[in-house]
């Protein structure tokens, strides 16, 4: 008696897990094409140190945890942070440390306050920051001349200062060495012909190299494309919520547009939204990490507003900050602020309760 | 009028059971070599045994009768002699007495044509009290007696026919109402005499609506409606809610009855036939031949199956009325009562993981619950005890539909939970305590 239901949905948190780092798989694999062995090393260091760290927690708490793809998950967002070419020991080191004490330590799976990966690559960065910063530049760049040592994202920002004015993010670049591929001139050649001129756009060079991945960076980060799909099929299946994602990427977007100009001289609301989007690690912090649902507000009203300070956080840590790679951080200093949003969904719930209450309390309870 | 009709807010699609074909009528099913009867097959009090062990007993004789709180006749499905008294497990918990009836001797209502009472010039009274004295109760679990259901209740806004069934493997109700369509109009007929509702509506779960005579003695329309069969379409509040019920006190004065019900009140007053069979719907992925029967009240579950081709492969687990709302039993000699809409055989792949993991917080027990309130959280104060603010919460409202159980994928018994923290709060309200 009082066991019902006999019958569950099919998908339990490990499918949920398993089917995440399914979903970045594509974006792993155009790292690996980019940076070739370097990459599968340190991914798969990652993947072990998290493994490790998983099986030493389990060892102390009794509890095969293995298989539920969590420290799998981890260890493979920790991996893909990582510049290709790193040592193996950095991801190992952090992967170990994410799972087995900012997950571990705080009781597991679902009990954990930060996001384990995040707070890994955090550990990373503090760490080794010249090791996490010196980012090599992908095969397919080898014969252009290329700004060499820094992403697009972190240049631009050590360079805003000396832009000329009424100049973009883009120029700014050129100007430093950057060159792009031939397919970017004809792809933009060719969306300019047939689709923007239209509508009396035009996009300028550079914009689909960001998007494909040809450009310097983490190694599983540069395809902006192929994290876009991956973000699209975790949505569309509900491995998470979409609330949050909408709500950073309006919030970042909003922000960007209005003061991203005023570095290169262009006044308000002239800043680069795309450029800001495809670079760093916007996309893959954004869509995988901050709605991590452990770790994040459940009531539309929690996840809006965490939503919207990760998005200002990201563009304040990006503007002023010392590091370029500002998207972990704010995720972090946000999962600080869910014990006080979680008051929140408490008041959403008493406030539907009241109003059931109010509006058919009598009808409940049968004939 | 909007093109998919169902409630507002939550709950699930089960995709299980969605290839089923009707073949040919509904079929009775053999009668079983012995008949365990539930003394208990109500809601209220168990009824007192008024036969003695190696007594004869013909069909449709009283054997139980009504005693006390919510109780009701209860009488034997076949002829024969009483083997044995004694004390059961019910699927639902607790224990109750069953007659045991060994088949003998020869059926007097089998294949004639029973005598048809006029009940047009019955009052009232007249046919609540056949009504009381054939046995019937809500086919629904828990089995309210109909006469304690309707008696007091008169003028009412609303009587609505439930033939929803969202759950799968449930069909015995959409059967019954297709095949024997004329006798259940009679059957509204009666209970429209009896409750003079102001609007009668028959809900199906299906498009194609069988038609349906009008009620024969013209008291008002009776309105169709098809509504989605989305789980939980036939609760309560759900229903009432895809019909555009909209004020408190319109609900309030709502009667939902299933077509089983209003079919066993027209043989009870049309035939003057005691409640001693039922459809049931035996399905299952265990199953070799889902199928609809028309089974004798006291029948073991093991006949029926037997029936249907037996099993597979060894079922995984076996439930009594539904996946989501039934109970459980792990005994094939399990008999059939008065509420039990369907059998259900399920294997090792459609009971899938049991495995508990911890709380993710995806928030889909949320986004499911039919009535707006947040499992999670309710189920993380019950853990902590702090019950009353579990209460405040709405807890009071759940109407343990199962879909937050149903959709979480850590598996975290949350239902389980609320059930037993709404028991323990109705306990101590009878003891007039204040939960702490």
């Amino acid at each position: 008696m009082g066991d019902a239901p006999f019958s569950f949905y099919k998908r339990t948190s490990a499918s949920l897990m398993w089917g995440t780092a399914a979903a970045l798989l594509p974006a792993l694999g155009w790292g690996i094409y980019c940076f070739g062995n370097s990459a599968v090393l340190s991914v798969a260091a990652s993947i072990i140190g998290a493994l490790a760290g998983e099986t030493i927690v389990s060892g102390i708490r009794r509890r095969f945890t293995l298989w539920d793809g969590s420290a799998f998950l981890t260890g493979l967002l920790v991996g893909m942070a990582m510049p290709a070419g790193i040592s193996p020991l950095i991801p190992a080191i952090a992967s170990l440390f994410a799972v087995s004490v900012i997950k571990g330590a705080f009781g597991g799976l679902g009990s954990n306050w930060m996001n384990p990966a995040l707070g890994g690559i955090a550990f990373a960065i503090i760490n080794w920051p010249s090791e996490m910063s010196a980012w090599t530049v992908p095969r397919q760049l080898a014969g252009l001349a290329s700004i060499s040592g820094a992403t697009p994202l972190g240049f631009d920002l050590a360079h805003a200062g000396s832009a000329l004015a009424g100049s973009n993010p883009i120029d700014l670049l050129t100007a430093g060495g950057m060159r792009f591929t031939s397919l970017d001139a004809s792809v933009t050649e060719t969306l300019n012909k047939i689709l923007f001129s239209h509508i009396g756009a035009e996009l300028p060079g550079g914009y689909v190299d960001l998007l494909i991945g040809n450009k310097p960076g983490a190694l599983g980060e540069l395809s902006a494309l192929l994290i876009l799909a991956a973000s699209i099929f975790i949505i569309s299946r509900r491995f998470v919520r979409w609330e949050i994602p909408a709500s950073i990427v309006t919030t970042f977007a909003l922000l960007t547009w209005t003061f991203g100009g005023l570095p290169f001289g262009n006044g308000f609301f002239a800043g680069d939204m795309l450029f800001s989007i495809f670079s760093g690690s916007f996309l893959i912090v954004t869509f995988f990490m901050a709605p991590d649902p452990v770790t994040s507000p459940s009531s539309l009203i929690g996840m809006s507003i965490y939503g919207m300070g990760i998005g200002a956080l990201i563009f304040l840590f990006r503007s002023f900050g010392l590091s370029a790679e500002g998207s972990a951080f704010a995720v972090i200093l946000m999962n600080c602020v869910v014990p006080a949003l979680s008051k929140l969904d408490i008041a959403a719930s008493r406030r539907r309760a009241t109003k059931a209450l109010i509006e058919g309390g009598n009808v409940r309870g049968g004939q | 009028m909007r093109l998919s009709r169902t409630f507002r807010h939550g709950g699930i699609r089960v995709e299980l059971d969605l290839e089923w074909e009707r073949r040919g009528p509904v079929q009775n099913s053999f009668l079983p070599n012995s008949a365990v009867i539930l003394l208990k097959q109500h809601a209220g009090r168990q009824a007192r045994c008024v036969v003695r062990r190696g007594e004869y007993v013909r069909e449709g004789m009283v054997i139980g009768r009504a005693d006390g709180y919510l109780s009701a006749n209860v009488h034997s499905s076949i002829p024969g002699v009483v083997r044995d008294i004694r004390v059961v497990a019910l699927p639902e918990g607790g224990q109750a007495e069953a007659v045991v009836v060994a088949l003998e001797g020869s059926f007097e209502r089998l294949g004639r044509k029973g005598e048809r009472y006029l009940w047009k010039s019955m009052g009232r009274n007249e046919l609540l009290s056949s009504i009381k004295d054939k046995g019937v109760v809500d086919t629904e679990a828990p089995g309210m007696p109909l006469f304690d259901l309707l008696g007091e209740r008169r003028d009412i806004d609303l009587l609505a026919i439930n033939a929803v069934e969202s759950e799968p493997y449930l069909r015995a109700e959409a059967c019954l109402l297709e095949d024997k369509s004329a006798e259940i109009m009679e059957g509204i007929a009666i209970l429209s005499r009896i409750l003079s509702p102001k609007r009668t509506v028959i809900a199906t779960s299906r498009s194609d609506v069988p038609s349906l005579a009008p009620a024969s003695d013209g008291e008002g329309q009776v309105e169709c409606i098809a509504l989605l069969a989305r789980y939980p379409q036939d609760m309560r509040r759900q229903l009432l809610e895809a019909i555009d019920v909209s004020s408190k006190a319109s609900e309030e004065e709502a009667i939902l009855l299933r077509p089983s019900t209003v079919f066993a009140v027209y043989e009870a007053v049309v035939l003057a036939k005691p409640m001693v069979e039922r459809y049931v719907s035996i399905g299952g992925g265990a199953l070799k031949r889902p199928a609809v029967l028309k089974a004798r009240i006291g029948t073991p579950i093991g006949d029926l199956i037997e029936e249907c081709g037996g099993f597979l492969g060894p079922p995984t687990r076996l439930v009594l009325r539904g996946i989501l709302r039934g109970n459980s039993v792990y005994d094939l000699d399990a008999p059939i009562t008065k509420t039990t809409s369907a059998v259900i055989a399920l294997d090792a792949k459609e009971v899938g993981s049991l495995q508990k993991t911890p709380c993710i917080r995806c928030g889909r027990c949320a986004e499911v619950c039919p009535e707006r309130l947040d499992p999670e959280l309710l189920f993380r104060l019950i853990e902590r005890n702090m019950r009353a603010r579990a209460a405040e919460l709405g807890l009071g409202f759940c109407t343990a539909c199962g879909s937050c159980s149903y959709i979480c994928p850590s598996r975290v018994p949350l239902v389980a939970a609320f059930s037993a923290e709404s028991r323990l709060q109705a306990k101590e309200r009878a003891l007039g305590e204040m939960p702490k």
